[in-house]
């Protein structure tokens, strides 16, 4: 009985190879396939790209973890690392004068011990431009600022409260950088063991302690359940903290919604084509059926065949993802690392688990049905009954997505939405169809709507399949767009890269001009007077907030408040307008952190004076664009007697740093903070994301548009026993193929303006709830995608035309 | 013996109550005008519908009581089938659509398989073509594949609802020869749907359907 099967294997398995390479089957081999390797291509990138970004984001922490305290670290916590057996390093950190000979300035001083830093790279050059990484007893390194500040050279010897130390060298590079223009106060390192003699530590001065943990993910979660936090006590990990975090965190949004599209799609394709070739298949089972062949064989047959398209698609899948793979991630080359961290089987298995949870429903729900097709059909074409309902088999994908996104609400709005906005779309578009059909035309448009409208499951079914694929091709690339843009402030060439703070009134002309002297393009020139809002609606903000758990971060504070005649024209007006006297504008997130309305009065305190202004508009700002950003802004009248500082941001090119010793020679005073190097980073590693979601978008729609193309042609293809008997009813070449066009026209026309219609809604959706950009309209859309549904209908239908017309043998 | 369908909704009797005996061997000819029911009858016949009421015995077993699966285990076993459009399955070379019944029967020699298949193609005029497929063929070739596949299983009963129907009349000449040099040669009972008053003459009964009654020509 074994050998009688396997036999009958041999055979089966030889059939459906057949079937695979000549026969209906490979567009559904096709579809599998495509699904398998975008899977793989697009999370083993991910989990590379991600991989990456950990190391990266640690090194700027120092470590994987720190625990921040503005108590001395506590010796239960100092044991409990020793016995996981975790490496530590401490770190205290404070703001205290230092004098030389000359002058003093107020600096904050960094006190490691000699394995600082744990993550990153720590950068000292002494005398002889010998390179350092740690430092040990004894030492003392300034940051660049301070030489002139101080003005000091390498080996002289400044006062640290009450210590006195030899310069070692400079700070080339560190670790723990924090990206922020306000916080001007220079920096020095000093060793642990010399924390002592400064006499800076004690009981009531503030001081941060901060304890560097390196460790297994494991150790380090442990360490974090077992430590029960006391007030100023805090854990920093990699993904709390970030300066271009922001933007990763996008890119890597949209790699995983890029991936869910183009699974959407091949999922498209995949159901289609089963479809279509359940439909040519069922006239063979009949005959099968009517030679004697039993369910058993049957299903044996059927399964053969699913099995095997599953392995050769998982195959090429698999081969074809790592191709693709790797050329997505040529443009990352520079800021992945030579050594690429390795993946693992995770995509493969992930990859598998996808096609799975989509090809099982959408293979063997229609497969089945087969099984169903009746004998007698060979000799009288009869409706078919179908007994068995698998239906279940959708709660394959389903509950895998629960699994997958169950608390993600933002991917069940995006589904659900898209649902309905595609019931609702496709409603609208048959009624349209309807409409059409009843005004005066010519035969041809009069006899294809007469079709469209005769078969509606098919025709909505074609328009759904149409829309829903050419409205994912716009997204993927509109996606891409929109993000790409928001960056293109960041990455811009002339992006400033150097701030100047703390100038006086008297200074601020005298700067602006010899900037504008140097040639170095910059912003304006903004006032700033740090102060805090304590009022909304001559409420206290904490009263108008109520029970909001936690203040938010502005609250606990100082921060900067300037004056404008006119807005930045970088910043985006969202609501309200800029008039009116006694107004402020605000930023917009923060407007909705502490439920702040147009028209709500707020009080602030700057040196225990008290003023208020009103609302009048709320401002999107890009804080990541490098230009002077403040939350709030007021008209003049209402802070422009206050005390201020100036500030301006400009451009300065890397070999043009004589310029920047040049003006800060001319200004000692003014405060020059230096962003070249990282601005650098930061642009070569977004402009590098940005050639690579390119290239992933253009894909997406090459691969969109060859699948729409496929889909014409199947249904073109079936109509090739329709076509023949118009032909035998006498119907000219001419007519029909004048049909064909004004069906498939129409049809196209139809699909691309619902699919306008979608993509806008949901990339309004996406952009506003989903990356919180700014959204706008995309007016060039609504004439692309109709255009390109008629150009790919137009290549589909004049590739199968002259076969179509072709008479039957 | 009557069949009836229900078509939007109201019922549509085809056969109206038919009854009639065909021995083991003989040829009958099915006749009638387009629409009279042969199609209907013979589905019945080989067993691939039900009877609305009344039972039908085909080799010594009451198909009417069976269910689809016993059907089709007699069909397996005993019984080929000629169609109009001739049904190759487009994917498979001519000796694999040849063979193609046997394996349905669970004969899985594929070596003497092959070998029957063969010698039918050849017999059939189609020697040398055994790796074609099906499109390479004309309708005639394909008709001719689908004899040879016929009579792979040695059937007891052959059902052939109109085989040339596709055909033109010289290609429909050949394969008719054809049809009863084989079906001589195995002794089969031979169960013709046509058209063709002459052909029905080289047959040795014919039953002519009007109005869902059946009548024996006695020629
Ligand atoms: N399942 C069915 N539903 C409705 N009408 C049917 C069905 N099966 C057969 N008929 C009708 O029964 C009649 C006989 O059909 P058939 O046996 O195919 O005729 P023919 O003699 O031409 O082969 C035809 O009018 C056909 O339309
Ligand atoms: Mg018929």
């Amino acid at each position: 009985m074994l050998g009688k099967s396997l036999k009958i294997n041999k055979m089966i398995v030889n059939w459906s190879w057949r079937e695979i390479c000549f026969g209906q089957l490979w567009p559904v081999v096709v579809a599998l396939t495509l699904i398998i390797a975008s899977v793989v291509a697009l999370s083993t990138l991910a989990l590379r790209v991600e991989k990456v970004m950990t190391d990266h984001g640690r090194s700027l922490l120092a470590a994987d973890l720190v625990f921040k305290s503005a108590n001395p670290i506590s010796t239960t916590l100092l044991e409990k690392t020793q016995q996981q057996g975790l490496i530590v390093s401490s770190q205290s950190q404070f703001q205290t004068m230092a004098f030389s000979e000359q002058k003093m300035q107020l600096v904050s001083v960094k006190s490691v011990e000699s394995n600082y830093p744990l993550r990153g790279e720590l950068n000292l050059t002494d005398q002889n431009q010998q390179l350092k990484h740690h430092v040990s007893p004894g030492e003392l390194w300034l940051s660049a600022r301070l030489f002139t500040l101080l003005d000091v050279e390498i080996g002289e010897s400044i006062a640290i409260g009450d210590a006195q130390l030899n310069i070692s060298g400079l700070i080339k590079d560190e670790p723990e950088l924090i990206y922020n223009p306000f916080n001007s106060i220079p920096n020095l390192f000093i060793h642990h063991s010399d924390l002592d003699k400064t006499g800076a530590v004690q009981v009531g001065s503030r001081v941060n302690h901060r304890l560097f943990v390196n460790g297994s993910e494991s150790a380090l979660v442990m360490l974090q359940k077992e430590t029960v936090l006391q007030a100023g006590e805090s854990w920093v990990d990699q993904n709390k903290q970030g300066s271009t975090g922001g933007l990763i965190e996008k890119a890597k949004q949209y790699l995983s919604l890029t991936i869910l599209m183009v699974i959407l799609m091949a999922a498209v394709t995949l159901i289609l084509t089963c479809l279509h070739y359940v439909r040519d298949r069922s006239e063979t089972v009949s005959m099968l059926k009517s030679m004697g062949a039993s369910r058993a064989w049957l299903r044996l047959w059927l399964s053969t065949q699913v099995f095997m398209m599953f392995v050769v698609a998982f195959v090429i899948g698999s081969f074809l993802g790592l191709i693709l793979e790797f050329l997505l991630r040529l443009p990352l080359a520079d800021i992945l690392p030579e050594q690429l961290p390795s993946v693992g089987a995770q995509p493969f298995i992930f990859a598998l688990v996808v096609a799975l949870c989509i090809g099982l429903p959408a293979l063997l729900i229609p497969l089945t049905r087969l099984l169903d097709a009746p004998a007698i059909n060979v000799i009288q074409q009869q409706k078919i009954n179908y007994t068995k309902k698998i239906w279940w088999l959708l709660l394959l994908p389903f509950s895998a997505l629960l699994l997958f996104y169950g608390a993600n609400k933002l991917v069940w709005m995006l589904l659900i939405g898209l649902l309905l906005l595609f019931v609702f779309l496709a409603t609208l578009s048959y009624g349209l169809l309807k409409i059409l059909a009843k005004l005066k035309w010519g035969p041809a448009f009069s006899l294809a709507l007469s079709r469209i409208n005769r078969s509606p499951r098919n025709s909505m079914m074609q328009l759904a399949a149409l829309s829903g694929s050419l409205m994912l091709v716009a997204l993927i690339w509109l996606i891409k767009s929109d993000l790409l843009g928001d960056w293109q402030q960041t990455i811009a060439p002339d992006v400033p890269n150097v701030f100047a703070v703390n100038i006086s009134p008297e200074q601020r002309q005298g700067y602006l001009e010899q900037v504008d002297r140097l040639a170095l393009p910059r912003s304006d020139a903004f006032a700033i007077i740090r102060g805090r809002i304590t009022e909304v609606n001559e409420q206290s903000v904490s009263e108008h907030l109520g029970s909001k758990e936690e203040l938010p971060h502005i609250l606990q504070r100082e921060i900067n408040f300037t004056w404008a005649k006119e807005l930045p024209v970088y910043n985006q007006l969202i609501e309200g307008q800029w008039t009116g006297e006694k107004t402020v504008s605000v930023e917009q997130k923060v407007a909705h952190d502490l439920d702040i309305k147009l028209g709500d009065s707020l009080t602030f305190e700057v040196n225990s004076q008290h003023f208020s202004a009103t609302v009048n508009s709320l401002r999107s700002v890009q804080w990541q664009s490098m230009k002077p950003n403040f939350i709030f802004i007021f008209s003049e009248d209402v802070i422009i007697d206050l005390p201020a500082t100036w500030m301006l941001s400009f451009r300065v090119e890397q070999a043009q740093g004589e310029l920047v010793n040049q003006l800060a020679r001319l200004y000692p005073t003014v405060s020059l903070l230096d962003f070249r190097s990282m601005g650098n980073k930061i642009q070569a590693l977004l402009r590098q994301i940005s050639w690579s979601l390119t290239g992933l978008a253009s894909l997406g729609v090459v691969s969109g548009v060859l699948l729409i193309f496929t889909l014409l042609r199947l249904s073109l293809g079936e109509r090739k026993r329709e076509i023949t008997l118009y032909r035998t009813l006498g119907a000219s070449k001419k007519r029909i193929n004048q049909t064909l066009w004004a069906e498939y026209g129409l049809l196209a026309i139809s699909a691309g303006v619902v699919a306008a219609i979608a993509a806008e809604i949901i990339l309004f959706s996406l952009m506003k709830w989903g990356f919180q950009l700014p959204t706008q309209l995309h007016p060039s859309m609504w004439l692309i995608l109709p255009l390109l549904a008629v150009l790919i209908v137009l290549l589909s239908l004049s590739s199968v035309i002259k076969q179509l017309l072709k008479p039957l043998r | 013996m009557t069949k009836s369908v229900i078509s939007n909704d109201s019922e549509l009797s085809i056969l109206k109550g038919i009854s009639f005996t065909i021995n083991a061997g003989e040829s009958v000819a099915i006749m009638g005008t387009s629409g009279a029911g042969k199609s209907t009858l013979m589905g019945l016949l080989a067993g691939l519908d039900q009877p609305t009421s009344g039972s039908i015995t085909l080799l010594n077993s009451t198909i009417s009581e069976m269910d689809d699966e016993q059907r089709a285990k007699i069909r397996s076993e005993s019984v080929g089938f000629v169609f109009q459009d001739f049904l190759l399955i487009p994917s498979l070379t001519a000796l694999q659509n040849v063979t193609l019944p046997m394996l349905l029967r669970g004969n899985e020699d594929e070596t003497s398989n092959n070998k029957k298949a063969k010698q039918l193609l050849q017999e059939v005029g189609l020697a040398g073509r055994e790796t074609h497929l099906p499109t390479q063929l004309s309708g005639g070739e394909q008709q001719r594949v689908a004899l040879a596949r016929a009579f792979i299983t040695q059937p007891k009963v052959l059902f052939a609802d109109e085989p040339t129907g596709n055909l033109d009349q010289k290609t429909a000449a050949h394969i008719i020869e054809l049809l009863f040099e084989m079906n001589k040669e195995q002794g089969t009972t031979l169960i013709l749907v046509t058209h063709d008053a002459n052909l029905a003459k080289r047959c040795q009964r014919t039953l002519i359907i009007n109005d869902g009654q059946c009548q024996e020509n006695p020629c």
